[in-house]
């Protein structure tokens, strides 16, 4: 490992970024840093909330610049970023700042390998947060080896980004990647299909969406088309082969899923229309044991284990064949479902239940919950309370018992068939089920 | 809370099917409160279904100009007022 690594790769006349149809070059975006870096407030941590991405680079680069490290929130809510706050308290908020107005300049500035440069943080199913470090060493020598994983070659492209730089997905690509690759990203983050559309049209071609396969989804079903997107990457969540083909058909593109975590990064990457291996990226070494993963890099601090399922293909690609039962995804947050189910079963009133994912590619929780006596939505107030609102089950349908088995287990068959039955009757018997609640 | 008009009425439960929100009644969201944050607590995830849901039934494609979903959406009545300046 070097002692150093420059701030970016990038040439001075290159361009980095495209602001309403206008391209900012390296030179003025380094010079934009200089200026930001000697005014930013003298504090350890800076929380950078920035909505513009644009914004964002400015102020994460500048930040690093200064010395200081960044601390990105799983989410925008007040309590949250006062839950952040209240435990860094050599901390402030970066948020929509006037951009300075400065010189062009061609210094790149030295980062020490060794510098924290910014902190992940995750929320879990309570809603608090781990905090995921990154060094200059593992985001830059990170940034180089994803050029490759996402097939990114030496041509100029245009990046659009519908999730948040704050998320590690979004950091990765929309942020660290214009750094070292011939990337201008765009400053907007829209979410709407209309929205997304109206973005991509702004910017020249070869263009490049990063996303989500539930923003994508969207997209394709909002019926939109006659753009040309020519590389569409996706992670966060599951993607379908047939997701994959509808959007390479309709947008002539090439769509690659990227396969990764928080503590990691990006870690392997597949054709989704016509692969089902992956393929790991160079720099990682997958060790298989007792279906248990641990990846190790050097440029990662320590090694960091999978809550993944995987058989090796090879030296360097492998097959997903779950995730450990317990561990859930929704909106991008992951929990533990035997956290949940020990929350749910402590509401007074609660005599039994049971949350669960009712399908490979649902987006929401589900729960069948014995209470008599109770409604679901005081069973739901009061779980608001305990758990962040993303895992809230949607439905919760109230059961008269549980299809246990002796030893006390619930077959996963038996609670979806249970699970579907009564999904069934409430749909029958909406109104009245509405009524009598 | 004020009435909900008879178009609110419609897009209040709208939003209740499409979100699967069965234990909240569609005549109980008021027209004034947020739906998103604090309000009904609904996320990005619900913005994106509620948006595809309101393009099928009135063809009316949602725009922001950045993705602060409070924004976007507001209350049952901006959100109801939006759908029908913007019908066609």
């Amino acid at each position: 490992m070097n002692a150093s690594y420059p701030l970016t790769s990038r040439r001075p006349d290159d361009v980095i970024a495209c602001l309403d149809g206008a391209e900012v070059r390296v030179d003025e975006f380094l010079g934009q840093v200089q200026a930001l870096a000697a005014d930013l407030p003298d504090h350890r941590y800076v929380i950078n909330l920035a909505g513009s991405r644009y914004t964002f680079l400015l102020g994460f680069c500048a930040a690093i610049v200064a010395g200081q490290c960044t601390l990105l929130p799983p989410n925008r809510q007040q309590a949250t970023v006062q839950g952040i706050r209240d435990e860094f308290a050599d901390s402030y908020v970066f948020d929509n700042a006037a951009l300075p107005r400065s010189a062009p300049a061609a210094d790149v500035p030295e980062i020490p390998a060794d510098q924290l440069v910014a902190m992940v943080f995750t929320s879990g199913s309570t809603g608090e947060s781990t905090a995921h470090r990154k060094y200059w060493h593992t985001l830059q020598a990170g940034a180089v080896a994803n050029r490759q994983c996402y097939g990114i070659g030496d041509e100029r492209i245009y990046m659009l980004a519908t999730v948040p730089p704050q998320h590690n997905w979004g950091l990765e690509t929309s942020v660290m990647l214009p750094l070292v690759a011939d990337i201008a990203v765009s400053g907007e983050t829209p979410l709407f299909p209309q929205d997304i559309a109206d973005a991509l049209n702004r910017l020249p071609e070869p263009r490049a969406l990063v996303s989500s396969p539930i923003h994508l989804d969207a997209l394709l079903q909002s019926g939109i088309g006659g753009i040309r997107i020519a590389r569409i990457l996706s992670a966060t969540a599951p993607m379908s082969a047939q997701l994959a083909r509808q959007l390479e058909s309709r947008f002539g593109s090439r769509v690659n899923e990227v396969f990764g975590c928080t503590e990691a990064g990006s870690l392997a990457s597949r054709a989704t229309a016509s692969e089902s291996l992956w393929h790991i990226a160079a720099p990682f070494n997958f060790d298989v044991r007792d279906n248990k993963v641990r990846i190790s890099a050097e440029h990662l601090p320590e090694p960091v284990e999978l809550n993944d399922i995987v058989e090796l293909v090879g030296d360097s690609a492998f097959r997903w064949l779950g995730r450990d039962q317990d561990m859930i995804n929704i909106a991008g947050k992951r929990g533990s479902l035997a956290h949940l189910n020990h929350r749910l079963t402590r509401i007074p009133g609660v005599l039994d239940g049971v949350i669960f994912l009712p399908g490979e590619d649902s987006k929401r929780l589900a729960a069948l919950v014995v209470a008599p006596g109770l409604e679901p939505s005081a069973i739901l107030d009061a779980l608001r309370e305990a758990i962040d609102p993303a895992f809230l089950p949607r439905p919760l349908y109230l059961v008269p018992m549980l299809p246990r088995q002796e030893t006390g287990k619930l077959a996963r068959k038996m609670v979806l068939d249970l699970f579907e039955t009564r999904r069934r009757l409430s749909e029958d018997d909406g109104e009245a089920a509405d009524n009598s609640a | 809370m004020r009435p909900q008009s008879e178009f609110e009425q419609e897009v209040a439960q709208l939003i209740v099917d499409a979100l699967n929100l069965e234990d909240i009644g569609a005549e109980d969201i008021d027209p004034e409160d947020a739906l998103f944050g604090d309000g009904l607590g609904l996320d990005s995830i619900d913005a994106l279904e509620l948006a595809l849901a309101i393009s099928q039934k009135y063809s009316v494609q949602l725009k922001a100009d950045d993705a602060n979903v409070q924004e976007v959406f507001g209350s049952l009545g901006s959100l109801s007022a939006y759908i029908q300046e913007n019908a066609a």
